[in-house]
């Protein structure tokens, strides 16, 4: 099992629509069967075995149960990667998006050259929630249209849904980062932000 | 995760902070991001049109502090090169003096994404000049 792709992990084919229902059921009992604590009398090795097991269906079912967690593995699956460094080909994030995005961060450092007055603030908390409505958009994008593209793609068709698929998760680091950005400014905590990001990518 | 005393000097001075006027003469912009992060770094090159030497260059970069120290590195490497010679910068140049982690690599290749960018659109803007003229 320690060699399979987390979609074989629970007899999946490579689909990006997951009866969510149906992988938790898979996902207790393949917890069930692998579970260290079942297993204390083996041998040493023996219980290495179903250590690392059970971490592989654990880290398996925490990523394919979320919807963007699952495109953004499939996409590493995808290309042969197993982090998020080194992409072969690297997703062209729209032009104007990055021109968008980098204006709204010059703003908001000039802005954070003073004390944020209330029509500062004010500006800054619509732009916030703006952009918050299009992160939304572009997720709901990601787990269906997108996601029922992939899969109903034929091989042929896969490297350009594959790119689209690229292109939304980039989309959605921007613009991640410039609402965490601009939270931070706001001295409000960003609720949506997972901390995986922020271990992995401290910003200072 | 600790960064190397370059990289903290580089965050903590950063050179050549600030830009240009896209339109000016001699002035190339690159504009890249990270899509792994969120990162944007803007990089501009002013060239001197008699020369094709880079007089000056200056960069903006919203990110980690790798990214910065990478970019802020990128613009003082780029003062006094050709045109030519600039495309040659890579991002394990940048990599081994930084001295940046396995997972920061991705900074170093954004600088060198944001140097080729605005040597793209020098070129872009200024066609008829001939590049590496001081080279030789």
């Amino acid at each position: 099992m320690l060699k399979q792709d987390y979609f074989s992990v629970f007899g999946l084919p490579r689909k990006l629509a997951i009866d969510t229902a149906e992988l938790q059921r898979r996902f207790y009992a393949l917890a069930r069967e692998h579970h260290p604590d079942f297993h204390q009398a083996a041998p040493p090795e023996e219980l290495a075995r179903v250590e690392a097991t059970s971490a592989l269906v654990n880290t398996a079912y925490r990523t394919l149960r979320d919807p963007i967690a699952r495109v953004d593995y499939l996409v590493r699956l995808e290309e042969g990667r197993t982090t998020r460094e080194g992409a072969a080909e690297k997703p062209k994030a729209p032009p104007a998006l990055l021109q968008e995005m980098f204006e709204i961060q010059e703003a908001l450092a000039e802005a954070k050259t003073g004390a944020l007055d209330a029509a500062t603030r004010a500006r800054l908390s619509a732009q916030r929630e703006g952009l918050r409505a299009r992160l939304k958009d572009e997720e709901a994008r990601l787990g269906a249209s997108l996601s029922a593209r992939w899969d109903g793609a034929a091989p042929a068709e896969r490297p350009a849904v594959l790119a689209a698929l690229k292109e939304a998760l980039a989309t959605r680091a921007y613009l991640r980062t410039v609402i965490d950005d601009l939270a931070e400014a706001l001295g409000e905590d960003e609720p949506s932000r997972r901390e995986d990001k922020r271990v992995a990518h401290h910003r200072h | 995760m600790a960064y190397s005393d370059k990289v903290v000097d580089h965050y903590n001075n950063p050179r050549n902070v600030g830009s240009f006027g896209k339109e000016t003469p001699g002035v190339g912009t690159g504009l890249v991001g990270a899509p792994e992060c969120g990162d944007v770094m803007k990089l501009q090159i002013r060239v001197n049109l008699e020369t094709g030497v880079i007089e000056d260059a200056k960069f903006k970069t919203f990110g980690c502090g790798s990214a910065i120290a990478s970019s802020s590195l990128a613009t003082e490497w780029l003062k006094g090169k050709t045109i030519d010679e600039a495309a040659k910068i890579k991002n394990t140049d940048i990599v081994n003096e930084l001295k940046l982690p396995p997972v920061k690599i991705h900074c170093s290749v954004l600088a060198e994404d944001a140097i080729k960018a605005a040597l793209a659109d020098y070129k872009e803007k200024h066609a008829s000049v001939p590049s590496g003229a001081a080279s030789k």
